[in-house]
């Protein structure tokens, strides 16, 4: 007989979904699927508004990388106004969006995924998490929540909340950065970089140690994307799209925002309320690819900074080309936060960084207009069609979420296909196809939208488990 | 954490968009009025409490939580002393009470409040609404005054010199 195991909800991810794992007769993984099971809806009920309302309004998707989608949906505003915002406004953007990458990375590395890391993955639950943490390695848990701190301070002084600042508008953003605010900033850094010393140098001693979950932890070639400057360096707020190929070959370079709706498309599966986005030249799922710090790492030849660049010099000798298991987002993460507090130190040491003129103002200039930037977890695409009067007639969002959805998918299915064997498995296994995911850092409630008609499919199960009826759409 | 450690530290949980939750954010307003001018006094309000507070509860030398409580009668405000927590099974990342804030305090900086007190008060209704119900809205009164007693009872039990500002 045939079985399904079910790991519901997944934990330790941002957002609720779930996995389901398909046995065939003899106990072996005949297929896997990672579920997003909730629904969203701004693109539908964002129809009508101002579009200069739209930042504010589509940063309340998240709780966690709003900044990202202010900044995303600012760019869509300004190309809709046909403006190009103030030198200072720029970096001061982008300065919140690399505050917000470091808290959001840290969350994701200590709170969510050092318990496995530290703790094993084959530890009692009882005591997989941040408590346990804190119990066996102090240090790490105080670094993990230093640098959560340091994000997020940076984010209220700028924006003047932690969560759902404002500031940013189409334009720019809505006061100058105060001489006090910029010499606060400051005397936050050394403890920063202070803290992702400490986990990078015990992430690189541990690294080694889970070698068999690098193996198959959605370790497969894949296409990878994320936005580069010209130089060829990392950036989080500007740059254009690159896409490599699993070789490393550029495939796509120079993609500006108002172009990536010709090299990315969208599918849609019956199981999840996520998208599976895909380029579109390869089809889907043939064109699926990797966004997010892996893949960040993987397109760039420098990060930019004198730290990180030695970091991403180590970090690509672990393999001959692009790194393929996702295992590696961890270690890529923790490089692109010693990016992110570098490149904040760098912005304020700007000339201009201090400079009054942060705002730049039009009305409607174009009917339609795209924005995109990194969010922590990838590339992040707001796009927005306006009336004459610029109301949002259609809005779309490409969510870093939905660009990982296959990966995540495929690893959910490597992991499990090579642990489950003959219907034995054990809650260490479970931990580990769990981890896959967290390998990613989904973020689930930005992910969900829906597009087109999202395909339904509803089981009727009597309370034998027998299955009664069935409708589709 | 800071240099100087603060006398009492106000900590609040709740969401204000589901009704009489919104009970602890709503004392945390009334508190930094009240005590505006006071730096003996701290005040954070959260819609929920994360592992990153630890650091500033370790940075106390006590610690009032504020919060509604879904076993207690509804609109009945009270006082109680917090431990920290022993059992840790069952913990997730998006909950941490005030004995696991406490206890993860001691666990990362080796630092605890001297004294910590909880009050809360017993909701009504949670529904998506702004504002207390009118059960909790009539407890408000009652739960002002245990907020003052238990704020001077933690000041004096630290030995915080007055300020000018305290009421």
């Amino acid at each position: 007989m045939t079985q399904t195991i079910t790991i519901d909800p997944v934990t330790r991810l941002e957002g609720h979904g779930k996995v389901t794992i398909q046995l065939d007769e003899q106990g072996n993984v005949t297929d896997a699927h990672f579920h997003v099971t909730q629904v969203r809806g701004f693109e539908r009920f964002c129809e009508g508004r101002p579009f200069y309302e739209m930042p504010s309004l589509m940063a309340r998707i998240c709780g966690i990388c709003p900044v990202s989608h202010l900044v995303a949906s600012a760019k869509a505003c300004e190309a809709i106004m046909s403006i190009r915002i103030p030198h200072t406004a720029a970096q001061l953007r982008r300065m919140l969006n690399l505050a917000q990458m470091v808290q959001s990375h840290a969350l994701s590395f200590f709170h969510l995924s050092s318990p496995d890391l530290l703790l094993g993955l084959d530890s009692d639950p009882a005591h997989r998490h941040i408590f346990g943490v804190a119990a066996a390695r102090p240090e790490l848990g105080r670094a993990g929540i230093g640098l959560r701190r340091f994000g997020q301070h940076i984010i209220e002084l700028l924006g003047n909340k932690r969560i759902h600042p404002g500031w940013v508008i189409p334009g720019g953003v809505t006061e100058p950065l105060a001489p006090a605010k910029r010499d606060e900033i400051l005397a936050l850094l050394p403890e920063a970089y202070s803290n992702i010393q400490i986990a990078l140098n015990w992430y690189k001693q541990i690294a080694d140690t889970f070698q068999s979950e690098i193996e198959v932890f959605a370790n497969f070639p894949s296409l990878f994307m994320g936005l580069i400057n010209e130089d060829e360096s990392v950036e989080f707020t500007d740059g254009a799209l690159r896409v490599i190929d699993a070789k490393g070959a550029i495939i796509e370079d120079g993609v500006t925002a108002t172009r990536f709706t010709e090299i990315i498309g969208e599918a849609v599966e019956p199981y999840s309320y996520t998208k599976f986005a895909y380029y579109k030249p390869l089809g889907y799922p043939q064109g699926s690819y990797r966004v997010g710090p892996l893949a960040r790492l993987n397109i760039a030849q420098s990060m930019g900074t004198p730290l990180a660049d030695i970091e991403l010099k180590q970090f690509k000798q672990l393999a001959l080309g692009p790194l393929q298991s996702s295992f590696h987002y961890h270690h890529a993460r923790l490089i692109d936060i010693l990016y992110g507090i570098e490149k904040i130190e760098q912005i304020l040491s700007d000339p201009l960084i201090l400079d009054k003129h942060v705002r730049a103002t039009a009305g409607v200039n174009r009917l339609e207009g795209a924005g995109q930037a990194e969010a922590p977890r990838g590339t992040l695409m707001h796009n927005y069609k306006v009336d004459e009067n610029g109301l949002i007639t259609w809005a779309n969002l490409v969510i870093a979420t939905g660009q990982n959805n296959n990966a995540m998918n495929r690893g959910v299915l490597q992991a499990a296909q090579h642990y489950i064997q003959n219907g034995k498995f054990t809650e260490g296994i479970l931990n580990r196809v769990e981890a896959v995911v967290r390998t990613f850092d989904p973020c689930l409630s930005c992910s969900s939208h829906a597009f087109g008609q999202m395909p339904l499919h509803i089981e009727l199960l009597a309370s034998t488990g027998d299955l009664l009826d069935t409708v589709s759409r | 954490m800071g240099a100087e450690p603060i006398p009492c530290l106000i900590l609040a949980c709740g969401n204000t968009l589901r009704e009489d939750d919104g009970i602890g954010p709503r004392l945390a307003e009334w508190a930094a009025e009240h005590w505006r001018s006071d730096v003996r006094i701290r005040i954070l309000s959260r819609q929920q409490w994360t592992p990153d507070l630890a650091s500033d509860i370790a940075a106390a030398q006590s610690v009032l939580f504020l919060d509604c409580s879904i076993e207690s009668n509804p609109g009945c405000a009270a006082v109680h002393p917090v431990h920290p927590a022993t059992a840790r099974s069952g913990l997730n990342t998006h909950h941490f009470g005030a004995p696991e804030l406490l206890s993860l305090s001691r666990d990362l900086y080796g630092a605890m409040p001297r004294t910590a007190l909880l009050l809360t008060v017993g909701a009504a209704s949670l529904e998506f609404h702004e504002g207390l119900s009118a059960t909790v809205q009539a407890a408000l009164p009652r739960a002002i005054d245990l907020l003052k007693s238990a704020v001077c009872d933690l000041l004096s039990n630290t030995g915080a010199t007055s300020q000018s500002h305290s009421a």
